[in-house]
């Protein structure tokens, strides 16, 4: 068995295209593409921020105090347009051939004593669509204008500062969380974790499972191999092992390259919170997620190798296997739904209860009495499946298709 | 020495909808079950290269599969020398050598590692190995590639090394599945010889093939399976003789005989 184990490996360490999968794609590929996103959605925001953005302004006469709060931001640039931009149709022309980037309408009434005109509205006419805080930008200007309204208002009237801020907002609620900072990040990112988990042992397991059942039949290896003196459920096992290692090492190897990115992107970039979030898991928690992730490999190895031998070719295999990534989603996502948590019923169900078990995990709040559940019922899956599994390779109808 | 008595395999038909024209009106489909192999029977005594003939899905190829192993027959029984195959196929396996026109080898594999693997699987010792190798290797010329990963092999290469594959634990009995078909001419004339170096050694050969030239070059036995039955079994001079001047004719001559 573990001649044909060795041989596995040797084959597979020598593909390039696996271990591209295996390796290269959480190594690098991963890492360049999560940092590629958050770098230019990062970026995007910081242009909508400073980008000048040209604007009109109607009714200015009534508010000079605001236009010239305005024209001292310098992202903001005015501009003058024909017609009478108080016209709503106007306005819209304005906008659609894009003369300015948004509109302000200054109503006639426009004036700091809140008391004797009561709440005024500012119209920003605008295409939305694109992202450009044009709203903060003003607000930032607006606000300091409507503080001094409000604290003349408040004076005339003669109101003491503490009875200003009860008016402002009468109740104020304080909140006191007790859970630490663990326990939260671990229910924010949690649910994540296993999602990832299983996808990439999944991932990983995929194309060395398709090449070793429907490869071997499709290049005519598999006939001489079931023709040397080994038992069948040795052959079984090899590739079963074989696929199962595939599997736990790329998720191995993605877990670890995720590790050592963050500490890269921390060492130059202040990342505190998520550093300071990893280093509370201890290790022997780390140890069982690990642990539990084995039962669930070995489920995986063992559908893929029964899909994979069934199939004719390649090509057939991973048509037959691609569903399979589908069907991971759900337990998945139950883990995901709020209320749903490692208890009675949920601890005995396969898949979910693992992914539910490192969500408490990370969040260190397991209930460790809870393991028994999730190993029985992990390991009894795994070996059902791999039973069948061998009983499925030692059918000729499923050999010899 | 080789004995197969009354063998006989069907097929469950899991869709007969799906089933060609041709195999509607085959005799063999009875219900749900296609009796692939109805009753052959052949023996291939010490030293002796049995030819196997008959038309494409005459079950020829179910026949060697259920000889070497890899198919379980239904009924009749398979003796090498004194070990039943159908009783104890692990051990059958170690003294057959399997070699088929479509066999492929590992690809990522070199040719020496690809022999290796099979002589290990059968048992062999590290230094047995590497001296069998040594050996099939001069004899077949292989040294110049084989260390060489046989993916990027010429189809000779590639049958060469198949052959070293196959006979690496110096099988009791070499079975070949049309070993020439769909190979070149040179590649074709290494199997020929392969075969007839087996001859010479005394090992028994049983190969089916489409090419009657090749049968009389080498064969000293001959059946016809037509149907799943087997219409001829003789020596190469009956065969010769049921039309002394045409092989094909005699070939068709066997073949009309089932349906008389």
């Amino acid at each position: 068995m573990w001649l044909i184990f060795r041989k596995e490996l040797l084959e597979l360490v020598r593909d390039r295209k696996t271990l591209f999968f295996m390796i290269a794609l959480p190594l690098l590929i991963f890492p360049l593409i999560f940092g590629g996103m958050f770098y230019f959605t990062a970026k995007a925001v910081t242009d909508s921020q400073t980008k000048t953005l040209t604007y009109a302004v109607s009714g200015a006469e009534y508010a000079p105090e605001l236009i010239a709060a305005l024209m001292q931001v310098e992202s903001l640039e005015l501009k003058q347009v024909e017609g009478d931009l108080s016209d709503s149709k106007r306005v819209e022309e304005v906008i659609k051939a894009a003369d300015v980037d948004f509109v302000l309408q200054i109503p006639s009434n426009f004036s700091n004593d809140v008391r004797a005109n009561g709440q005024l509205i500012l119209k920003l006419v605008l295409n939305d669509a694109q992202l450009n805080s044009v709203r903060s930008r003003i607000r930032d200007v607006t606000d300091e204008i409507e503080k001094v309204n409000q604290r003349n208002a408040f004076a005339s009237l003669n109101i003491s500062e503490s009875i200003q801020e009860a008016m402002l907002d009468p109740i104020l609620i304080e909140k006191v969380n007790l859970a630490d900072k663990r326990e939260q990040a671990g229910a924010q990112f949690g649910g994540l974790i296993p999602y990832f988990m299983f996808i990439l042992c999944l991932q990983g397991a995929m194309l060395p499972a398709a090449d070793i059942g429907a490869g071997e039949k499709e290049r005519g290896t598999l006939e001489t191999l079931l023709l040397s003196p080994i038992e069948r459920h040795k052959i079984v096992l090899a590739k079963f092992l074989t696929i199962a290692t595939a599997g736990v090492t790329s998720a191995l190897i993605t877990v670890l390259s995720m590790a050592l990115w963050t500490l890269v992107v921390s060492i130059n970039m202040p990342m505190g919170p998520l550093v300071e979030f990893i280093s509370t898991i201890d290790w022997v928690d780390f140890i069982l997620v690990f642990l539990m992730l084995v039962p669930v490999v070995a489920t995986f190895a063992s559908l893929l190798l029964t899909l994979s031998i069934y199939a004719r070719s390649f090509k057939e295999a991973q048509g037959y296997m691609s569903p399979l990534m589908i069907f991971v989603f759900v337990p998945v996502i139950v883990t995901l739904i709020p209320g749903i948590e490692l208890k009675g019923i949920w601890a005995w169900i396969p898949l979910t209860n693992v992914a539910l078990a490192i969500k408490e995990l990370v969040k260190g709040t397991m209930d460790y009495v809870q393991l028994v559940g999730i190993f029985g019922s992990s390991v009894l899956l795994a070996g059902l499946l791999l039973a069948f599994c061998v009983y499925w390779f030692k059918q000729e109808k499923v050999l010899f298709r | 020495m080789i004995v197969i008595k009354e063998l006989a395999k069907k097929f469950k038909v899991e869709n007969p909808k799906k089933l060609s024209e041709q195999d509607k009106k085959d005799p063999r489909l009875e219900g749900r079950f296609f009796h692939s192999v109805k009753d052959v029977s052949l023996r291939c005594e010490t030293g002796q290269v049995l030819g196997l003939l008959g038309p494409n899905g005459a079950g020829k190829t179910t026949t060697l599969r259920m000889l070497s192993t890899a198919l379980r027959p239904d009924s009749g029984s398979i003796m090498i020398d004194d070990v039943d195959v159908v009783a104890s196929p692990v051990l059958a396996r170690k003294k057959i050598g399997f070699l088929s026109g479509t066999t492929g080898l590992y690809g990522r594999l070199t040719g020496r590692e690809n022999i290796e693997y099979f002589g290990r699987l059968n048992g062999m010792n590290e230094q047995a190995i590497k001296a069998r190798i040594n050996d099939i290797a001069d004899q077949l010329d292989m040294h110049s590639f084989l260390d060489r990963r046989s993916e990027n092999f010429s189809t000779g290469m590639k049958q060469k090394t198949s052959i070293a594959r196959a006979v690496i634990h110096s099988p009791d009995v070499v079975v070949l599945d049309e070993p020439t078909t769909g190979l070149d001419i040179m590649a074709a004339k290494t199997v020929i010889d392969f075969i007839r170096d087996l001859k010479q050694k005394g090992v028994p050969v049983i190969f089916s093939t489409h090419h009657l030239d090749e049968v009389t070059e080498l064969c000293d036995h001959i059946t016809v399976i037509d149907h799943g039955l087997t219409t001829f079994d003789g020596s190469l001079a009956d065969f010769v003789a049921l039309s002394p001047n045409n092989l094909h004719e005699a070939f068709m001559n066997t073949l009309h005989r089932s349906e008389g």
